[in-house]
């Protein structure tokens, strides 16, 4: 019952961030902070579903076989987003910066 | 040639750790624990690791903690990245709503020794949302920073890659 309500609500959780993820790369100013906002999506939603998912299976080897993709995912999953990084690096893209006066660091 | 004997013996002990890590992947994913299945598996795994032992070990990686990580670490480490995941995951979805992003690109380097603790570490500042890893030289990190507080690079990569490199170098050393 406790496993079902979880596994259900991170589920609904991967579901909130690839809405918020798509939101992000449609306002978002320029290519890098548009690929943050995509792995955003791709990283904890996806993670979110697989976990929600070894919630609500019975505890067996279909647990262990989440978990093993689960963990294959967390290695292969950035590498999309860092190609693409690092192609518009190497394409000397100027990434965007908030105008001077509404940084509000403190250097 | 020198060593002859050295070199054969590293080989059979990359064969043989080449095995045990695709005998523990056939283990997962038949999930099954009969005989036939156990000894097919091991089987299959050693004419593998013949194979393909000189890709997966190169002959000049020897340094025995780089193969056989510690892995309790490493379990202790996946709980703190998901943790760290979902943090800024949360942090990446305010700014998405607020807008007040202040994003940069920050240099900085990595005391991390062996090359898989290196590619462990770029990976794991790409998984985490908010920074993406642009680039990686040796030692020498070029990271996206979404909500950079501070341009100062050792500050930046304390606070980007603090935690990690500390796990990580535990596990790999």
């Amino acid at each position: 019952m406790i496993a079902t309500i979880i596994g259900w609500s991170l589920i609904c959780v991967g579901i909130l961030f690839g809405v918020v993820g798509n939101v992000g790369v449609l306002i978002f100013p320029d290519v890098y902070t548009r690929l943050q906002a995509s792995a955003t999506c791709a990283t904890t939603a996806t993670l979110s579903v697989i976990i929600g998912c070894a919630f609500l299976v019975e505890l067996g080897p279909m647990t262990g076989k989440l978990i093993v993709i689960g963990l294959f995912f967390l290695v292969s999953s950035p590498v999309s987003s860092h190609i693409i990084g690092r192609y518009a690096w190497k394409r000397e893209m100027v990434p965007w910066r908030r105008a001077w006066d509404e940084r509000g660091d403190v250097e | 040639m020198r060593f002859a004997g050295a070199r054969r013996r590293w080989k059979l002990v990359r064969i043989v750790i080449t095995a045990f890590y695709l005998s523990i992947g056939w283990v997962l994913f038949s999930g099954s624990f009969t005989v036939f299945s156990i000894v097919a598996g091991l089987f299959f795994s050693l004419t593998v690791a013949v194979l393909t032992y000189d890709a997966f070990i190169d002959e000049s990686e020897s340094s025995r903690r780089a193969l056989l990580p510690s892995l309790h670490w490493g379990g202790v480490y996946v709980v703190y990245l998901l943790f760290r995941v979902y943090v800024s995951s949360f942090r990446v979805m305010v700014l998405v709503f607020r807008r007040t992003m202040d994003p940069r690109i920050v240099h900085f380097r990595t005391r991390l020794r062996s090359d898989v603790a290196r590619v462990a570490l770029a990976t794991s500042i790409t998984l985490t949302p908010g920074t993406i890893t642009l680039e990686l030289d040796d030692d020498h990190l070029i990271v996206h920073w979404l909500d950079s507080r501070t341009g100062h690079s050792k500050h930046a990569a304390r606070a980007i890659s603090g935690g990690m490199e500390r796990y990580l170098r535990r596990i790999w050393v």
